[in-house]
């Protein structure tokens, strides 16, 4: 561990824990999820920078967006982003989250990932290499550093715009909202 | 393949067939014979249905159904399997009123091939048990793999309009 932040340990724990556990969910929304086993095994090992696969949304902080979403599973996603614990971020991957990428006329693809959920950074490219998704992990520190990872607080903040554009798309949601006054 | 060309010609009236490449075998028929020739070649020993796929011929108001089959292999030592080919079955239906008997009583593996046609190009396929999505999410008024579907009109419409987070909260606030 680097010397200089030993006072950062003292200072906030909590949050130099989170930052240096990320656990991500495994959710294969695209073509980019072929860059997730090479990147959490041997050749470039994630867990040097603390980030470690699990099972389930529930013991998830992480959400990899890798590559497009179609509609249908954007309504997966969403779950599976209302389920995790806070505090939680999210990575979109390549140029389809960002404005459809080249899927920007299909008919099933969505073209801005967020409208429908916060994301807390982008990784450019289409695929992005494994050596930047660790630029990008590195540079979620710093936003995490300086409190400017926010999506969970602006998703429970402006939850209801959240909700009525998701309603928008799909018309109707088969679940309740998850915070309260979730109508505009 | 001459020796299968000789035989369908004797028994179907209402073929064109060509051959190219030796073993690759292509019939144009019309959309009555289709469930005949199937069982025909099935009987001959094409038991593998690989493919039913369809195009859209805007221009002359036709579908144009494909499908494709192909024999499993008897002699496995030898490599030289040129008789049992690839069959290429053409038929074409009208654009307006897409409808064609479904080939499940012959090949029961058509029908994930017959629910997807029907849900990209809107084609009925008679005596299909269930004819339910498969794939889609959504409605669509004109099946999206027609080529009629304007795509970025439809993209604008329905994820164009959908405002970003801050436009929303901008409206709201102001109202």
């Amino acid at each position: 561990m680097d010397r200089n932040q030993i006072s950062k340990w003292f200072k906030n724990p909590g949050k130099m824990a989170n930052k240096y556990s990320f656990h991500v969910v495994y959710f294969c929304t695209g073509c980019g999820i072929i860059e997730i086993p090479p990147s959490i095994t041997t050749r470039w090992d994630a867990e040097r920078f603390g980030i470690i696969p699990v099972a389930t949304p529930r013991q998830a902080n992480l959400f990899l967006i890798t590559g497009y979403v179609s509609t249908k599973t954007l309504k997966a996603i969403i779950r599976t982003y209302e389920q995790m614990p806070e505090p939680k971020y999210t990575v979109a991957f390549g140029s389809c989250p960002i404005n459809g990428g080249m899927y920007y006329d299909s008919y099933n693809t969505i073209t801005s990932l967020d409208k429908y959920i916060p994301v807390d950074g982008y990784i450019a490219g289409c695929m992005p290499r494994p050596e930047a998704i660790f630029i990008g992990v590195t540079h979620l520190w710093k936003l995490i550093d300086m409190d400017k990872a926010d999506g969970y607080k602006r998703y429970r903040r402006d939850y209801k715009f959240y909700r009525a554009n998701q309603e928008q798309l799909f018309k109707e949601l088969g679940w309740p909202p998850l915070f309260k006054d979730a109508s505009l | 393949m001459e020796e299968l060309k000789k035989k369908l010609l004797a028994y179907f009236t209402d073929l064109t067939i060509q051959i190219h490449d030796d073993y690759r075998m292509c019939i144009n028929t019309q959309k009555e014979t289709v469930v005949s020739l199937l069982n025909y070649l099935k009987n001959m020993g094409y038991e593998h249905f690989a493919l039913l796929s369809c195009i859209d011929w805007i221009d002359k108001g036709e579908f144009e159904l494909i499908y494709i089959l192909s024999a499993y292999m008897e002699v496995c030592d030898k490599y030289q399997e040129k008789e049992q080919g690839i069959i290429i079955i053409k038929a074409r239906i009208s654009r307006d009123d897409a409808k064609v008997i479904s080939v499940i009583n012959v090949f029961e593996n058509a029908e994930p091939y017959e629910r997807e046609l029907h849900e990209m190009f809107g084609i009925k396929f008679e005596g299909h048990p269930r004819l339910t999505p498969l794939m889609l999410e959504r409605e669509y008024e004109i099946p999206p793999f027609r080529k009629d579907f304007d795509t970025l009109k439809y993209v604008d419409n329905t994820f164009g309009k959908i405002p970003s987070i801050e436009e929303r909260k901008a409206n709201y606030e102001r109202t």
